[in-house]
């Protein structure tokens, strides 16, 4: 009897020691010295629309990490600071979180030239800078040791949409119609030269300053030359102007693309424009999307009204992009992260697209060209995948190319 | 001429912080970018305080100064130390030559001309990327070098301050000098000047030319300091901030200018959660310092001071 | 020879439509400059004011387009008094008041544009109004939206509207009388400050007007603002400060020239022409082209 009673306390202490030991670990999230990114976005300015649409995707998966446990089991932790969408604001933020917080690296922005200039910081302080979203090559030129680029560079987006018309309609005709903007010029330098190659004719090549309001004429020239497809990408709401007019002229829906889609200018296209053509990286229409990707969806739908688009989608994994650097490095170092970086080879959590950077730090790129179904208000969209394309940042001479 | 004591404390106190800040890189930094702004009001005071004539066009000049000197380093080889003064008198000359035609026009339609070739300017620095790289603009510009080496940290901090005391000393000497007394005479009554036998134009372009140095000068450290330009650095509301750090601090004053900087310039960094509203309060003020405060807070403190008396 | 028409129609009813929407800002502009010597550079934010206001109650409340803008223009009538009696009543006596009155709409450009990225920046990169009228009308074989056509009636019949309220009603001739001769005007008995008041009301909703015209013509963003400021700017002082018949037959060429220079010129080349043009007129006769 004693030893039975005796038995049974130390069975019960053991077995309450390790459900205690358990619960405890799991009740406790992640616990010691937070690991401190710097993320400089664009919360105010003109840009402040998609800075707080990527602040909104960030915050998921930071919230998702530490509550299983964060990263070598410290909570990650990202210092959000708002640049107003000003390059000296930013480097200022960036000052500071190198010397002040003494983060382990820093990310951010959705603005082309911010990044440009924390690039500058990052290169010349030797910091890891892990780009997001922002799609200007010069962030990968040769040379480029602390900074990598998540997002396709623009060139690229025009070399993957002329291979895309030739597979779709070989020998086809094209007008394009864009405003003339850094991103634009980039992403029609890429497509005209490999148009050459692929043998594509471009009719016609309009390019519309900035503050331009109508291209009705110019609609009008278009549809003079009787092109297979119209190449349309106006900056900000001339992109509408765009659409609109040349749809106004009697262009059909189906002969549009557009280089680049996120959800709210799908909206704006609108059910007029269902048929047309966009580039993206990641759309809740793709063929075969992970679980993780599906459930990503769903949250940020049922949070924001609204499904993501591949901005939301790259901050989003930016987080767990670091959480694999960092966990493969084994320690929160600078140089120790810039090798991990250098050397991943994993899958993007919601799209299972491939996360790989080469020697400059440009990821092995990719595209999908998806078609309009149909658009129901500002609400939702459907949109079927028609062409999925990988390639390598530098199968054209793209630090050539632009400036 | 007396220089009074209280300007004697500000010089030190001026060169004194950049080794306070010595250890906290962050303060080190708005205090660099402080004692810019500093030598560009000091300089817009003479001609917005001592002429009468607002330059909308004073950030485009910077830009050219701080293109040319980029250029320069990059095509010729040679240190920032020369290409400095080859920049600032390349771009202080253009400045010239795009003021002067406007130069003869009376205040507003000045400000107008001014504010024209500030955006068509602004327009050239992103249309020309041959020269400035276009909208992406130029990163990763190296400090200069002292002695083979680049200055780094604090020391780059002393330099701006020195280059503001300068710019602050040199402001003060015109004032007192006869060529001074000749900008207010024009700027308090040109026809009455001009009948005085003061050449109105010929002033106005020499102040012109002082200025467009000053501006020159400030965005030739300015690149190479933040490391980082772009056409968005030097465009109009740039001119409007340095305007408002002299109409705020006290305009044909000394100190009013380098009151208005130290207490403007480093609000936007150190109130990051206001950020939002930087604009509109920087709008609040330019409308309350133009209606109910035209001599600006130092302005304002003298007329008090001497209603006193 | 269709695609010749079709080109001639559309360059028409391009320059048409943006010369009668710059004719407008430019003439609410110039009015007010004329007047009250207030030159207004926060003209632009304006123009995006009744704009967004107008977006704000068309997607938000459902309104049908004409209500929505038949709401702002009211409300501008009321924004304006409040602007004119808070901000520029205090400088009506002042002699040198143009400088000041340009910091000071400066200082509300900042304002304006600042209320707007926290507002409505945040709430969508775009922004446009329903159409009027639904349908499209082919004319030849140029297909041209009813709303379009409406938009493009509902301009000149205001531009109509405005040059004969300024030739033929005494409210009108009042304004005109102010703006060329003050003294004499004060001499005949007219209120002149009563008069400033109704100019500036007058200039200020024949802008927001502008904009919802344009609204209901295009798609816009925030930046619209800065560009039709500079336009109108241009527009006015190429046509002569103060003169409504400089703003509107300039807001018709620029009109024009921005729907053909795509065709012949490089972009480059286009942006430059009319700051060019501005700065030129400016420095050799800054009276501009209609005024003696």
């Amino acid at each position: 009897m004693k030893n039975l009673f005796k038995k049974s306390i130390i069975q019960s202490l053991l077995i309450s020691t390790f459900a205690f030991t358990c619960l405890g670990t799991n009740a406790q999230n992640a616990v010691g010295e937070p690991i401190k990114i710097g993320f400089s976005t664009e919360l105010t300015g003109p840009w402040t629309f998609f800075g707080t649409s990527c602040a909104a995707g960030l915050k998921f998966a930071v919230d998702e990490i530490n509550s299983k446990g964060g990263v070598l089991k410290r909570p990650l932790e990202f210092i959000v600071q708002d640049n107003q969408t000003n390059p000296t604001q930013a480097l200022a933020s960036v000052r500071n979180f190198d010397v002040n917080d003494k983060v382990l690296a820093i990310s951010g922005t959705t603005n082309s030239d911010v990044s440009l200039a924390m690039y500058g910081y990052a290169e010349q302080n030797k910091v890891p800078f892990l780009v997001p979203v922002a799609a200007f090559p010069q962030l990968t030129k040769p040379g480029t040791k602390y900074t990598f680029r998540i997002e396709p560079d623009a060139v690229g987006w025009g070399y993957s949409m002329a291979k895309f018309i030739e597979q779709r309609k070989p020998g086809a005709t094209v007008a394009l119609m864009y405003s003339d903007a850094a991103l634009m010029r980039a992403i029609f330098a890429g497509f005209k030269y490999q148009a050459e190659k692929s043998k594509l004719k471009v009719v016609t090549d309009i390019i519309f300053p900035q503050g331009s309001s109508d291209a009705t004429v110019q609609a009008a020239q278009v549809k003079a030359a009787n092109p297979d497809f119209v190449i349309i990408s106006g900056a900000g709401a001339f992109d509408a102007v765009l659409n609109n007019q040349i749809l106004d002229l009697g262009i059909k829906p189906e002969q549009i693309v557009h280089p680049f889609g996120i959800t709210t200018q799908v909206f704006n296209w609108g059910s007029r424009s269902v048929g047309s053509i966009y580039g993206t990286f990641f759309d809740q229409g793709i063929d075969n999307l992970p679980k993780e990707g599906r459930d990503f969806i769903a949250k940020y739908d049922s949070a924001n009204n609204r499904p993501p688009s591949y901005v939301e989608n790259y901050c989003y994994n930016t987080p767990y992009i670091f959480k694999s650097a960092i966990e493969s490095a084994g320690t929160a170092d600078r140089e120790k992260l810039r090798e991990a970086f250098s050397k991943m080879n994993i899958k993007e959590l919601t799209s299972g697209t491939p996360i790989h950077f080469d020697a400059n730090g440009a990821r092995k790129e990719y595209m999908y060209f998806m078609q309009i179904a149909s658009v129901e208000g500002k609400r939702n969209y459907k949109s079927k995948q028609l062409y999925y394309i990988e390639w390598n940042p530098e199968v054209i001479p793209v630090y050539d190319l632009v400036k | 001429m007396k220089i009074k004591s209280q300007y004697w404390l500000l010089i030190l106190v001026l060169l004194l912080l950049p080794f306070l800040a010595k250890d906290n890189r962050f303060l080190g930094f708005i205090l660099g970018i402080t004692y810019l702004n500093v030598f560009w009001a000091s300089g817009m005071n003479i001609l917005y305080g001592f002429v009468g004539l607002m330059p909308l066009m004073f950030a485009a000049i910077s830009g050219i100064a701080a293109y040319a000197l980029l250029y320069f380093i990059a095509e010729w080889h040679i240190s920032f130390w020369f290409a400095l003064p080859i920049a600032t008198l390349f771009a202080a000359f253009v400045g010239v030559l795009l003021g002067l035609p406007s130069l003869r026009l009376k205040g507003f339609y000045f400000t107008l001309c001014s504010l024209i070739i500030q955006s068509t300017l602004t327009l050239a620095f992103i249309f020309f990327p041959k020269f400035t790289n276009g909208d992406t603009g130029i990163n990763q510009i190296s400090p200069p070098l002292w002695m083979n080496e680049p200055i780094k940290g604090y020391v780059f901090e002393v330099i701006l301050a020195i280059l503001a005391v300068l710019g602050i000393g040199f402001s003060f000497l015109i004032y007192h000098s006869k060529l001074g007394q000749r900008f207010i005479a024009i700027k308090e009554d040109d026809v009455l000047a001009e009948s005085l036998g003061v050449n109105v134009v010929i002033n106005r372009v020499i102040a012109f030319f002082i200025v467009s140095i000053y501006a020159a000068i400030g965005g030739c450290f300015y690149a190479t300091y933040i490391g980082f330009i772009s056409p968005r650095s030097f465009d109009v509301l740039s001119s409007l901030n340095i305007w408002l750090f002299v109409a705020f601090g006290g305009k044909a004053t000394i100190a009013g200018p380098v009151i208005g900087a130290l207490l403007l310039a480093p609000l936007p960094f150190l109130l990051q959660s206001l950020e939002a509203y930087k604009d509109i309060l920087s709008g609040i003020l330019i409308i309350l310092i133009t209606l109910l405060m035209p001599g600006g807070i130092y302005g304002t403190y003298l007329a008090w001071v001497n209603s006193k008396k | 020879m269709d695609s010749l028409l079709l080109l001639i129609a559309s360059t028409v009813s391009t320059g048409l439509l943006l010369g009668a929407i710059f004719a407008l800002v430019a003439a609410g502009v110039t009015i007010v400059y004329g007047c009250i010597w207030l030159p207004n550079a926060s003209n632009g934010q304006f123009f995006l004011l009744s704009a967004l206001v107008a977006w704000g109650l068309t997607s938000s409340y459902g309104l049908n387009s004409f209500t929505a803008c038949l709401i702002v223009l009211l409300a501008g009538v009321v924004l304006s008094l409040i602007f004119e009696k808070l901000l520029f009543r205090r400088l009506y006596g002042v002699p040198d008041r143009n400088i000041s009155y340009f910091v000071i709409t400066l200082g509300l450009t900042q304002i304006m544009s600042g209320l707007f990225s926290m507002t409505f920046g945040k709430w969508s990169d775009q922004f446009s109004l329903p159409p009027l009228i639904p349908g499209v009308t082919m004319i030849g074989p140029f297909p041209m939206t009813n709303n379009r056509i409406l938009v493009l009636v509902i301009a000149y019949l205001s531009l109509a509207l405005l040059f004969v309220l300024l030739r033929y009603h005494p409210l009108g001739r009042a304004v005109r009388a102010v703006f060329q001769n003050r003294e004499a005007a004060l001499l005949r008995g007219v209120n002149v400050h009563s008069i400033y008041k109704i100019s500036f009301v007058l200039g200020s909703t024949i802008i927001y007007l502008g904009g919802l015209l344009y609204a209901l013509a295009y798609s816009f963003d925030l930046t619209v603002a800065w560009t039709m400021s500079i336009t109108a700017f241009a527009i006015m002082i190429v046509g002569g400060p103060g003169s409504v018949i400089g703003a509107l037959v300039i807001g018709l060429v620029f009109g024009f020239t921005q729907a053909i220079v795509s065709n012949f010129t490089s972009p480059t080349v286009a942006t430059f022409s009319y700051l060019i043009a501005m700065l030129l007129i400016l420095l050799v006769k800054p009276n501009g082209l209609f005024l003696k």
